[in-house]
């Protein structure tokens, strides 16, 4: 027999294999797509809190209120010198003006409650956005160490306590999603294996049979093997329809209300090499499964 | 290989019996399972190159463990066993299954796949084996021709009646030209004149070359057609008695 051959050989009796016991192929193809499923939404919800957690992140900023704004040269020397900070991306100028009317923009119906006062009741302020690297408790804390002593005059608002209650979120979120994921994947992998011990225990005759008239151990498992990873295959493509679907119809209204994302932000679905991971997840779950159980029973 | 494993075991006696060639050998075999049961204990034989043995004994004196353990189903706990001049205890699966080929094993359960045709069980050994497929076909067809099954070839087993079934399997252990053809129990199951047939057909094959190794307990198979015995009692050897009725563990004092 040809190497060619060979393997039309083990691929036609897999695909027999399969003809022959349909329900046992659906039931480990379904068992993978289930489980898959659950590892699949998971990931959704976990990667949709992730773009959200980065949103707030890019709010992350320092602001530098005056009680007398600089103004001229001093403005533009303390601006430059801001700007060569290493953790900062851009320093922005507010004026007492511009801070006045994109307050009464921001108050809308409300906006008559400002009449009479006057502008100079808010103060003018550097806002200090910070490179993507920096935004970050340590990032704020070079940023306003450094403030400190070339900006004596300001007083600093960076948001202390919520940054503190924000990077410790994102801890327990990684830490919680760490976990549950771990746990989801063995489940997964507990499953899967045993739904396919369970095929092959229903074949455990015809594994008898070839090895008493002479097949060699990588003879029997090859088909099974192959069988294991096109289910798992199979599965896996499954499961990325149906998170697909539940994404379409049911995730995306119900994240989008729990992350209170507001309308122009969408509630992703997985991206591209996520999908493609998933697949490689099922087929590889499929032929370890079929590997771990065809090696207790296949004892020649 | 054969010197190599026969030195190693400090064989005194060359590997013939009456001048023919020795296609298995045990020496000094024990087989136990678990701590307490012993199956087989201190088993030595010598079955030479075209003989037709019965191993016989009452039920679990270890008829079967010995069987398997001539085709490797079964490690011995101790001792060695060589076959056709291969230590089996040595080996490992890839070289087990080289030796399954050149062995026929028939069973009281015939061990058919009921979702394979006649022809696809009968064929099973030689696909297993890469034969090219018009020599299967050839090969197949000539076997169960031999054993009158040519008509059958499209049924499945389990349409066939418990005779025919183990003519399939006979078929199927023969379609390799075994050297060595072991059948436990092969009559077991089946009434006497389907029985009769059967041992025909294992007659033939030991006329045909092949070695013929038997288990039963079927006392009157045996006077019908009187062959060497070998008789296991409790996992010992009880007795081997030849063709013509003579113990030769008696004459030589071991029992």
């Amino acid at each position: 027999m040809s190497f060619l051959e060979g393997k039309i050989y083990f691929v036609r009796r897999a695909l027999r294999n399969m003809r022959q016991s349909p329900f046992l192929c659906v039931a480990a193809t379904g068992t993978v797509a289930v489980a898959l499923s659950l590892l699949a939404l998971f990931a959704v919800i976990v990667f949709n809190i992730q773009q959200v957690t980065s949103r707030w992140s890019q709010e992350i900023q320092v602001i530098a209120y005056f009680d007398e704004a600089p103004q001229g040269e001093t403005l533009r020397q303390w601006q430059e010198k801001i700007e060569a900070y290493d953790a900062v991306s851009d320093v922005l100028f507010v004026s007492s003006e511009e801070a006045f009317s994109r307050f009464r923009e921001r108050l809308g119906q409300d906006a008559d409650l400002l009449d009479g006062l006057p502008v100079e009741v808010l103060p003018g302020s550097f806002e200090i956005r910070l490179h993507p690297k920096e935004r970050s408790r340590a990032g704020v804390a070079k940023v306003v160490e450094a403030l400190g002593q070339d900006v004596p005059a300001a007083d600093l608002r960076y948001g202390q306590d919520w940054l503190e209650r924000f990077e410790s979120l994102l801890v327990l979120m990684k830490m919680f999603g760490a976990i549950l994921g771990g746990f989801l994947l063995f489940a997964t992998l507990f499953i899967v294996a045993n739904t396919i011990r369970l095929t092959l225990y229903t074949r455990r005759d015809e594994l008898e049979v070839m090895s008493l008239v002479g097949a060699t151990p990588l003879f029997i498992k090859l088909p099974f093997l192959f069988e294991g990873a096109l289910q798992g295959l199979c599965g896996g493509g499954l499961a990325l329809l149906s998170t697909f679907l539940l994404h379409a119809f049911f995730l995306r209204r119900g994240l989008a209300d729990l992350l209170l994302a507001t309308g122009g932000e969408q509630v992703l679905f997985l991206p591209l090499n996520a999908q493609i991971a998933l697949l490689l997840a099922g087929t590889l779950l499929g032929f370890f499964g079929s590997l771990f159980s065809l090696r207790q029973l296949v004892r020649v | 290989m054969s010197i190599a494993a026969a030195t190693s075991l400090d064989l005194t006696e060359s590997p013939t019996t009456n001048g023919r060639l020795s296609v298995i050998q045990l020496f000094n075999v024990c087989k136990s399972y678990g701590r307490e049961q012993r199956a087989l204990d201190g088993v030595n034989l010598k079955i030479p190159k075209g003989d037709f043995v019965y191993i016989t004994g009452p039920s679990g004196a270890g008829k079967s463990t010995l069987l398997k353990l001539f085709y490797g189903g079964e490690k011995p706990s101790r001792g060695q066993i060589l076959v056709n001049g291969m230590n089996v205890t040595r080996m490992g699966g890839a070289r087990i299954a080289q030796l399954r080929r050149r062995i026929g094993i028939v069973f009281q359960d015939f061990k058919l796949l009921s979702s394979r045709t006649v022809f696809e069980n009968v064929a099973f050994p030689l696909e297993v084996q890469g034969r090219k497929r018009y020599e299967i076909s050839k090969k197949v067809f000539q076997v169960l021709k031999h054993v009158g099954l040519e008509h059958a070839l499209q049924k499945t087993p389990l349409a066939l009646s418990g005779g025919e079934q183990q003519r399939v399997a006979i078929a199927r252990a023969l379609v390799v030209d075994p050297l060595v053809l072991i059948a436990d129990e092969p009559t077991g199951n089946l009434d006497q004149e389907v029985s009769l047939e059967i041992m025909e057909l294992f007659r033939t094959a030991n006329a045909r070359g092949s070695t013929v190794i038997l288990a039963t307990h079927d006392r009157g198979m045996i006077s019908r057609f009187p062959r060497r015995q070998v008789i296991l009692e409790q996992g010992r050897l009880a007795g081997d008695i030849d063709s013509s009725g003579v113990d030769r563990l008696q004459e030589a004092g071991v029992a």
